[in-house]
């Protein structure tokens, strides 16, 4: 179970975060949705601690990150809150140096101490799972927008986190695509994953997700089970959002 | 007005000038010499060094009054004193010039004037030494293309040529070499009175020293024929030698017939040549190139390892660290890495860090090439996209794992363009280390060609050594890129996941 309380993050004098409060329970899907702004990317790189808190805490399982704690203490729990959740970034970032094989094993080898092998016979059946088994001795920069993001699937799930993040999924993906990509994130959701989607799409987010949340200044407006937002949110900042999504 | 008056005032006196230059030009004796390191025979007068000394000065100055001439110094570079004379840079070469074969070849020689012997020279402690025969397996140093380099090359002792006596003694000094070789009045000029070092045996081997003209110059040879004979008769020659301390029994013996004016028996004097044979030329190149091939690689080993320290410290260090860091590149970027080799080979001996001459260059263009290859490496690195570091961070990777398995590996690839570009340069920088009498390639053309004459051949072959190493280089490093090109399509996967 994640949960996220009083978050607080600001650049300078720019209050990107005002106290964010939500509940992710486990396995389930939880999709973001807000203007550009509203600091839904930012509540992600909270989340995988590439930016440091200025307020509040974030649960995830057993790893506790907060604000009151001395620096190496805060290092220690980001490291840990990093096996927790996985992410998949927007333009992947896959490393081009390594093979699709490579980019998958890397970090259970190097970073969780799994023998070679058996991190190779995992990455396999991941691999299988995403539909790349054909490629796993390419290169990223061979492969299609929709097969490097398949990859980066790979990679961050082969780290068994609790919570994966989607930062905008689907920018990169035609239609056809959009729909094999949701029945293979609701299947790893099936397998006991628990996942946060950003993204613009409300069409992909109201297939996927089992609930919502609407962000706006660095607060969130309503959260709640996908169809009751979709049909009747309560807020009404939250039905001209979707108004004008429409 | 006013402007119009000093103008003609100006041409007048060029006119003038001119017009007296022209006439005088007969009048006037124009000699070439090195004087850089060339006491006793003509150099800088330290108490004024705008003047020039030495007993060859004040014989000249004696030579052409007795030839109704005015003496005029023309500085120059003892290597490249029989070109400069052929390109009339000068009339004549008075600079202890001894009457070799392929000397005579090119230009005209005087009388002797002078009747030298060669004295070895090794440091006040070393006793394993008290004539050239104990030198078969030790290194000898001496003047490039002399008598005394020729006698070395002739007997196979390992010798090295020094531009001037200053740095051969002093390398000796420095245990860098174990003995010198040199004509005795500069071996009184600079040895005898050192007391770190001594005379290994007597002074052997006599040669003579003439004047050199050029080839067609009867007249003026005539002349200076005369003018020595009239300088020896009347003893002037004698009181400047006297004066000098180089005068000896031998100059007795030399110029006794001359004044009683009987037959001149020169049967005693030995006139060497330069025996040139193409095989042994050759067996020196080969090693010149092994000694490059050495510097250039060991010096590259240097530079990539120093260089990521110090890339490191400029990009991410303290502001201390990298103040350090940029202070050294700038450094090592902003002055020339001869000044940087000389400083090396010279100054550091001061507190008593005398290296080889080969290490030295080794380790200069090392320390000077490491500069470069960080500002390779701090590219290579700001190159990679902030995504990679950020990707890696959200697979649990801490930041010395990122770098070393994620960002290191790609910087590597944007990298490889520059440094083998910097290998090939380095590679030909290696031929600075001819400043420091390092048996190199340039070095090694340098003496072999002003011993031959071979400047053209000798280039070719040279060329051709480097060549042949540096293509293979150039050749290697574009596989190499390839290579990590070809990743990016399907390749096995081995290569680069090492567990």
């Amino acid at each position: 179970m994640i949960r996220v309380s009083g978050l607080r993050k600001q650049f300078g004098s720019n209050q990107i975060l005002r106290g964010v409060e939500f509940e992710v329970p486990a396995k389930s899907v939880l999709g973001v949705i807000g203007a550009s702004g509203s600091g839904k990317t930012t509540l992600l790189r909270c989340l995988n601690g590439l930016e440091r808190l200025d307020g509040g805490t974030i649960q995830c399982n057993d790893v506790v990150l907060e604000t009151n704690i001395s620096a190496a203490e805060y290092r220690r729990r980001v490291k840990n809150l990093r096996l927790e959740v996985g992410t998949v970034f927007q333009h992947f970032f896959l490393f081009p140096h390594l093979s699709v094989l490579g980019n998958v094993i890397e970090a259970p080898v190097h970073v969780r101490g799994v023998p070679k092998k058996k991190a190779e016979a995992e990455a396999h059946e991941l691999l299988d799972a995403v539909g790349m088994k054909h490629a796993v001795r390419r290169y990223p920069d061979s492969l299609s927008g929709g097969e490097q993001q398949r990859v980066a699937i790979a990679r961050a799930l082969a780290m068994q986190p609790a919570l994966v993040l989607f930062d905008e999924p689907t920018s990169a993906l035609d239609p056809r695509r959009i729909q094999s990509l949701r029945a293979l994130l609701r299947s790893f959701v099936d397998r006991g994953h628990t996942m946060i989607i950003i993204s613009h799409s409300i069409g992909f987010l109201g297939a996927v997700s089992d609930n919502l949340l609407f962000m706006e200044g660095g607060l969130v407006v309503e959260h709640g089970p996908t169809g009751q937002m979709m049909k009747e949110p309560k807020d009404p900042r939250t039905k001209d959002f979707l108004a004008q999504a429409e | 007005m006013n402007n119009i008056q000093p103008l003609r005032l100006i041409i007048c006196c060029l006119t003038v000038l001119h017009v007296f230059s022209v006439a005088s030009a007969q009048d006037v004796l124009r000699w070439g010499a090195d004087p850089s390191g060339g006491a006793p025979y003509v150099y800088t007068d330290p108490s004024a060094p705008d003047n020039y000394i030495g007993y060859e000065k004040e014989m000249v100055d004696a030579l052409a009054t007795a030839m109704g001439k005015k003496a005029e110094f023309v500085p120059s570079d003892w290597e490249t004193l029989v070109s400069a004379l052929q390109r009339k840079s000068f009339d004549v070469i008075v600079n202890g010039l001894e009457p070799t074969g392929d000397r005579a070849q090119q230009i005209l020689f005087s009388k002797p004037y002078y009747i030298f012997q060669l004295q070895l020279t090794v440091r006040r402690e070393d006793n394993r030494i008290t004539s050239l025969d104990d030198c078969k397996n030790r290194i000898v140093g001496t003047l490039g293309n002399t008598a005394a380099s020729r006698m070395l090359q002739q007997q196979n002792i390992p010798f090295r040529s020094y531009q001037d006596p200053v740095g051969a003694y002093r390398d000796l000094e420095l245990k860098r070499i174990d003995a010198v070789l040199m004509d005795v009045p500069a071996e009184a000029f600079y040895a005898r009175k050192n007391q770190k070092l001594k005379q290994a045996g007597p002074p052997f081997s006599r040669g003579l020293y003439v004047i050199g003209l050029r080839k067609g110059d009867e007249a003026l040879k005539a002349q200076v024929d005369a003018g020595i004979d009239k300088i020896i008769v009347d003893g002037t020659l004698e009181s400047i030698l006297k004066k000098w301390g180089l005068w000896n029994d031998a100059q007795v013996e030399f110029q006794t017939p001359i004044r009683t004016g009987t037959k001149q028996e020169v049967g005693n004097i030995e006139m060497t040549n330069s025996s040139f044979n193409w095989g042994e030329a050759l067996k020196r190149l080969t090693k010149a190139a092994m000694v490059t091939v050495l510097i250039a690689f060991g010096s590259m080993l240097i530079a990539v390892v120093l260089g990521l320290p110090l890339a490191l410290g400029q990009w991410k260090g303290p502001i201390w660290l990298r103040v350090i860091c940029t202070a050294y590149v700038e450094f090592f970027r902003g002055t020339p890495v001869l000044v940087q080799l000389l400083f090396l080979y010279f100054g550091l001996p001061v507190i008593g860090i005398a290296m080889p001459g080969w290490l030295t260059a080794l380790v200069g263009l090392g320390l000077n090439y490491a500069a470069y290859e960080s500002q390779v490496y701090r590219a290579a690195l700001e190159a990679i996209p902030k995504g990679q570091w950020e990707a890696a961070y959200s697979l649990g990777m801490s930041p010395i794992l990122a770098f070393r398995r994620i960002i290191l590996p790609q910087a590597f690839r944007f990298a490889l363009p520059p440094m083998t570009n910097d290998f090939v340069s380095l590679f030909k920088d290696t031929s600075v280390a001819f400043a420091i009498s390092v048996w190199e390639l340039a070095t090694a053309y340098r003496e072999l060609a002003n011993a031959s004459g071979q400047f053209l051949l000798l280039g070719l072959i040279v060329s051709i050594f480097y060549l042949a190493m540096s293509l293979p280089m150039a050749h290697l490093a574009r596989l190499l890129e390839q290579s990590m090109r070809g990743r990016t399509t399907e390749r096995p996967e081995e290569a680069e996941v090492a567990a």
